[in-house]
C-alpha cells in the first residue's frame, strides 16, 4: 500500500485501486495518477487529456452531488471515492464508486454542449463531457455496493 | 504539480489575472471570489493569462462563460491569453472557444477590449 497524503493506492499486476477522501482536495492527485497511468498504457496525449477530464468530472460530481457537503452525516462518516482501474482487451476500464446519494441516470436528458455554450450557461456539462470523451459511460446505483460509474476508453492502435 | 495561485495586474482599464496550477472545482472558488470583487468594483474587462495553467475543468469553464456574459452586459468582456496547447485542444473540441476569445499576444488582447 502506497499513499499520497490521504490517498491510498493499491496496485497489483493487472489492477490499480485508489481510495481518496470524498473532497475536492483529492481531485488534483487523482488526475495526476490517472494521467500517468494513461500515458503508461500507451494513450496519445490528446486522449490522455480526455480521460483526465472525464475522471475529474466524474469525481467532481461525487463530491458535489453524491457527497453533498450540506448533509450533516458527511462530516462524521469520512466518505471515500474509490477508483478501480484495469485494462482488458485494449480497453481502459475505470470504475468510480461512492456511497453517497444516488443519481437517476435513466432520467437524465443528454445535454447538447454546443447549445449550452452558445446560450452561455454556466453549468451542467459534466456528464455530456464524459459521454463525448469516453467510449462507454455506464452508471449503476445499488443500496449494498453504492453508486458506480464505469468509464471505458478504447486504446486505438496507430 | 503546482499549487493554485492567482496574480492580478492592471493594464489600463483591463485587469490581467495570471493563473498558476489547476483550475478545478476545489480551486475555482478562489478565482470566482476575485472576479466577483472585480465586477463589484466595476472592472468588467478581464484578461485571464493561462500560460501557467495545467488543467481546467468544466465547472471552471462554465463559470468563466457566466462571468463573460456578465462582463458583456456591462460593456466589458472576459478573454483568455496564452492557453497551453493541451488545454486549448480540449476547450476548442468542446466548443468553449466559440464564446471565449483566446489570444496569443498580451498587447493585442489588451487593446481588443471595448473602450470605456
Amino acid at each position: 500500500m502506497d499513499s499520497r497524503d490521504n490517498i491510498q493506492l493499491k496496485k497489483s499486476t493487472s489492477r490499480l485501486c485508489i481510495s481518496a477522501p470524498g473532497h475536492g482536495k483529492s481531485l488534483r492527485q487523482i488526475r495526476v495518477i490517472i494521467t500517468d497511468l494513461s500515458r503508461q498504457i500507451g494513450f496519445q496525449e490528446d486522449e490522455v487529456a480526455k480521460i483526465e477530464m472525464s475522471v475529474d468530472e466524474a469525481c467532481a460530481n461525487v463530491v458535489e452531488h453524491a457527497y453533498d457537503q450540506s448533509r450533516d452525516w458527511i462530516l462524521k462518516d469520512n466518505p471515500k471515492i474509490e477508483l478501480h482501474i484495469h485494462t482488458e482487451n485494449d480497453r481502459l476500464i475505470i470504475q468510480i464508486q461512492d456511497h453517497g446519494q444516488g443519481f437517476d441516470f435513466a432520467a437524465y436528458r443528454p445535454t447538447n454542449i454546443i447549445e449550452r455554450i452558445r446560450a452561455m450557461r454556466s453549468g451542467g456539462y459534466g456528464i455530456a463531457i464524459m459521454r463525448q470523451f469516453m467510449d462507454e459511460v455506464e452508471y449503476t446505483s445499488d443500496p449494498e455496493t453504492g453508486n458506480t460509474l464505469r468509464l471505458v476508453k478504447y486504446l486505438k492502435k496507430t | 504539480m503546482k499549487d493554485f495561485r492567482i496574480e492580478q495586474e492592471p493594464k489600463g482599464t483591463v485587469q490581467v489575472i495570471r493563473l498558476h496550477g489547476s483550475l478545478d472545482m476545489y480551486s475555482f472558488p478562489r478565482l470566482e471570489t476575485q472576479l466577483q470583487t472585480l465586477f463589484q468594483q466595476k472592472h468588467h474587462c478581464v484578461l485571464l493569462d493561462c500560460s501557467q495553467l495545467d488543467y481546467i475543468g468544466s465547472a471552471g469553464l462554465g463559470a468563466l462563460i457566466g462571468f463573460a456574459k456578465q462582463a458583456r452586459e456591462n460593456n466589458g468582456d472576459l478573454k483568455l491569453l496564452h492557453v497551453p496547447e493541451r488545454i486549448y485542444k480540449i476547450i476548442e473540441l468542446l466548443g468553449f472557444t466559440k464564446v471565449l476569445q483566446v489570444f496569443n499576444a498580451e498587447d493585442t488582447a489588451v487593446t481588443s477590449f471595448p473602450k470605456p
